[in-house]
């Protein structure tokens, strides 16, 4: 795999174009405050999330064996259970299943499991035509592009792009921007594909262990247009997706798309038990690192998110940075605490790519301690190696510095040395500071002095 | 070993500790005035809803709303022949069907799949119809779910809140992104809403 | 009560004037102030940057310096955050630590002030005091507003605070992000001292001078009129112009 810029270069280029940041910004922050107000209608919104959390603490706890029952019930409604230790087994047994059935052509609702796994490419090379058919996934299936936004795929497309990407795909005239004319379009253009494939798959918000049943959440139906035309449905999920029993369905509706979106709930919430008859339905259960996140005691509860984004709108660096800046499947804070377990190495810029403000854990619907974990990542990438070699150095002389008082305060002229040496421009120079930013004017005397002057006169 | 035992295993050595479920939250008890919550909800998420006495004042707006559709399917009041390949519902103006329930807090109607006459159709019609008796709102999604597990099991089973819509392009919100362009719930008042249609 | 000043390095070498103005405040108020004069730094900009392991130095110097105090105040809600989440060993300090906010107003419990700043002033919620030692009320969460730096600039005479677009939104300066990231720090930056223009703000305010340094290079490269000043400064301001 080639080399990818880190979030810190990929952030410098989105922000070359400020007008297009603050557009960016503005839109998801618009979002964020829909699920200000959504959230402030539920009474008990806080004891909600701590609920939920529970559930999900309780989950991880028990997850062989809600893993187990759900298998066992799923089997018993019904449907073909298959189980992929990474991403590589998870697309096999997706070809596997379309290939028994000679299915070359496939659409697919939303999935950042099948994003995560790259099942796109991997159907693409054995010849298998896959459709996206989420509306914003479309978009960006069309342009060459991964999505930007779990939940809103192409929110950093304007529509004056879409529309192009429109025309030149789908044919609709040129300059033609109105997102109502853009997504009928879109409409006729997917239900040719809903109509005319014989296999659907869907992601999975919800698997219930008690009832082998799964949930999935869309707004435009794509996801139930699919399926229920198909002749063969393939869900995929990821193990961390189970709840114990579908009453806890009724804590997670309320919380996710509030969240989300600020909306009370999708559209649709579709709870798939039973193959229509003569159809076959698959679930594939997916590991992909998860069981081995599951034994990092200070990571482990990232695994209860339930990917409603939140997070994502609420940060104010990934507002200002775009998704694509964090290279991987998902992106925002979330995914700087999720990533780093898939690949420390090619992820280990992720956790850095935060002021650790921590608005993040406050939105979170499942109380996912996020900013603290970004913390705790920085400091494993570190210990595990990932850190360069001057960074390094340099922090280990600003140690040494800031532990000795006599060389603290002798190291140099006050403030012209610490802005050179300390704490904050270490290893990047003076330059990244003061490119768009003034130093402060070095005062006359630190603090120290004046206190050793003034206190001595005052006490002499 | 298989990937099934590999994956349990693993789970089974890294899983913390038990952890106890939470209680939930208590269902908000019945009664109250669940449907004109239903109604402002539904409303505001793109929804019409009306609240109507019986069947002939149902037909006559429907009439009045949709002159135009002309293959509707009506699982209300007639009983619909079986629809054996869904692709045939493609060219579906209306899908007229009954739900069990709605809730308030927002907007969702509950259908399960013998309220369909095929899954596809509350998806594929290009307008959709639900008609509830008033008195079924339950006030939120834990009072859904006590409903819902007392209930007949089901295959298949969606909460239906509004349009199929989509804000996807520059966050505008449009109106019919795959499913229905419209949704109009009925919500059936008084003694009529007892006469037993399901 | 003997309360321990701690100054934190950037404000010692950056700002002297915001320790002067926390001491002299602290000493208005009947507390006994001293400055430890070996003290250096928290360990932050270490611990932050994957590096907590090596500050071990920088621990033992502030147990060594501090340990003693009924008290320990700082003008930093970052740094008292970094000590109470972070500090290893076995001491009270965690307990006993105060960003300055606070301290004055849940141990000093403060009812009023003799400070005058005439001024229009915008308030820059530091994410670490308000979200991590809960000076006020964050507004993600759905609880009851509050807010602990609001509560003691009211007792500021001639002060008026300004309103924001977004009231508590990260300038972007978190520590070595400010260089590591520094287009979206900027970016941060610029977007938090125009939401305060914007709403007349001659002067912003926060618990933490870091926050207040990046928003001040920035003012100051755009020449801006709009200046800064530690809440300590305002507090203990009698400015009567």
């Amino acid at each position: 795999m080639t080399q990818h810029k880190d979030h810190a270069a990929l952030a410098a280029a989105f922000n070359k174009d400020e007008p297009r940041v603050d557009w960016h910004d503005q839109t998801l922050w618009w979002v964020r405050r829909k699920r200000d107000i959504a959230a402030s209608k539920v009474p008990d919104w806080e004891a909600l999330r701590e609920t939920a959390s529970g559930i999900k603490d309780n989950v991880l706890s028990n997850l062989s064996q809600y893993l187990a029952r759900f298998e066992q019930e799923s089997i018993a409604n019904g449907v073909k259970v298959h189980w992929a230790s990474d991403a590589t087994e998870h697309n096999e047994i997706v070809y596997s299943i379309l290939h028994r059935h000679g299915i070359e052509k496939m659409v697919k609702s939303k999935s950042m499991l099948t994003e995560e796994c790259h099942l796109n490419e991997f159907l693409d090379e054995k010849g298998i035509e896959v459709v996206d058919t989420d509306l914003g996934e479309r978009v960006v299936q069309l342009a060459g592009e991964p999505p930007s936004h779990i939940v809103l795929p192409c929110i950093h497309k304007k529509k004056e792009e879409i529309g192009e990407i429109f025309h030149q795909h789908l044919g609709t005239p040129k300059g033609n921007a109105d997102p109502k004319f853009l997504t009928h379009a879109a409409r006729e253009h997917l239900r040719e594909k809903f109509l005319t494939r014989r296999a659907a798959l869907t992601g999975i918000n919800f698997a219930v262990a008690a009832t082998g049943e799964f949930v999935v959440c869309t707004n435009e139906g794509n996801a139930d247009m699919g399926a229920h035309l198909a002749d063969v449905h393939i869900a995929c999920m990821g193990i961390e997706k189970l709840i114990p029993e579908r009453k806890h369905l009724g804590v997670f509706l309320r919380l996710l798309t509030r969240s989300a979106t600020g909306q009370p709930i999708t559209t649709y919430s579709s709870h798939f038990r039973r193959p229509r008859p003569g159809q076959e339905m698959h679930v594939v259960l997916v590991d992909n690192g998860r069981s081995a996140h599951l034994g990092r005691t200070d990571f482990r509860n990232s695994l209860k998110c339930i990917r409603c984004a939140a997070c994502f709108n609420t940060c104010p660096v990934y507002r200002r940075s775009g998704g694509h800046s964090y290279h991987t499947a998902v992106a925002g804070p979330i995914g700087s605490i999720l990533s780093p377990n898939f690949d420390m190495k090619k992820n280990g810029d992720l956790p850095f790519a935060s002021t650790l403000c921590g608005s993040c854990s406050n939105v979170c619907p499942v109380k996912i301690d996020i900013h603290q974990q970004l913390y705790k990542w920085r400091q494993v990438i570190v210990q595990e190696g990932y850190a360069p070699l001057a960074k390094k150095a340099a922090m280990r002389t600003m140690n040494w510095v800031l532990s000795k008082p006599g060389v603290y305060h002798t190291a140099g002229k006050t403030g012209r040395w610490f802005m050179l040496n300390v704490p904050f421009t270490v290893n990047n120079g003076l330059n990244a500071w003061y490119r768009q930013r003034e130093m402060p004017e070095p005062p006359g005397q630190s603090f120290g002095e004046w206190y050793k002057k003034n206190k001595h006169e005052q006490q002499g | 070993m298989s990937s099934r035992d590999k994956i349990l295993a693993t789970v089974t050595k890294n899983q913390p500790e038990g952890r106890d479920l939470p209680a939930l939250p208590a269902a908000s008890a019945a009664g109250g005035d669940h449907a004109a919550v239903f109604m402002s909800t539904l409303e505001a998420i793109g929804g019409a809803v009306y609240v109507v006495s019986g069947f002939d004042r149902i037909a006559t707006i429907l009439k009045e709303k949709f002159p135009d559709a002309r293959r509707i399917i009506n699982g209300v009041t007639e009983t619909p022949a079986d629809i054996g390949d869904p692709h045939t519902l493609e060219n579906v103006d209306l899908a007229i069907l009954p739900a069990h329930f709605g809730v308030a807090e927002n907007g969702a109607c509950w259908i399960t799949e013998k309220q369909m006459v095929q899954r596809a159709l509350p998806f594929i019609t290009q307008h959709l119809v639900l008609v509830l008796p008033k008195s079924a709102i339950v006030a939120d999604m834990h009072a859904a779910y006590e409903r819902i597990d007392a209930g007949d099991p089901y295959g298949f089973a969606t909460f239906i809140a509004g349009p199929s819509k989509t804000a996807d392009i520059e966050q505008s919100l449009v109106l019919g992104a795959h499913g229905p362009a419209s949704l109009t719930v009925f919500l059936l008042d008084g003694q009529q809403s007892d006469a037993g249609y399901y | 009560m003997r309360v321990g000043l701690f100054i934190p390095c950037y404000i010692d070498q950056l700002y002297p004037q915001v320790g002067v103005a926390t001491l002299q405040l602290l000493e208005k108020l009947g507390c006994e102030v001293v400055y430890p004069p070996d003290q250096t730094c928290c360990g932050q900009p270490m611990a932050n940057s994957g590096f907590e392991h090596l500050t071990g130095g920088c621990n033992e110097l502030f147990i060594k310096n501090f340990e003693d105090f009924d008290y320990i105040v700082a003008p930093s809600g970052s740094c008292v955050l970094h000590i109470k989440e972070h500090l290893h060993g076995d001491t009270g300090i965690p307990k006993k630590i105060f960003e300055l906010v606070e301290f004055l107003t849940d141990i000093l419990k403060i009812e009023h002030l003799e400070a005058t700043f005439p001024h229009k002033v915008g308030l820059h919620q530091s994410c670490h005091g308000q979200r991590g030692l809960h000076l006020a009320q964050m507004s993600e969460l759905m609880a009851a507003p509050f807010s602990k730096l609001e509560r003691l600039l009211s007792m500021v005479r001639g002060l008026e605070l300004i309103g924001l677009d977004r009231v508590d939104e990260c300038c972007g300066f978190g520590g070595t992000f400010c260089v590591a990231e520094e287009a979206v720090s900027v970016k941060m930056g610029k977007d938090r001292c125009a939401d305060h223009i914007k709403h007349g703000a001659e002067f912003i305010t926060a618990s933490d001078m870091s926050c207040l340094m990046h928003l001040e290079g920035i003012l100051r490269r755009a020449n801006s009129n709009v200046r800064v000043k530690h809440i300590a400064e305002i507090l203990n301001s009698n400015d009567t112009a």
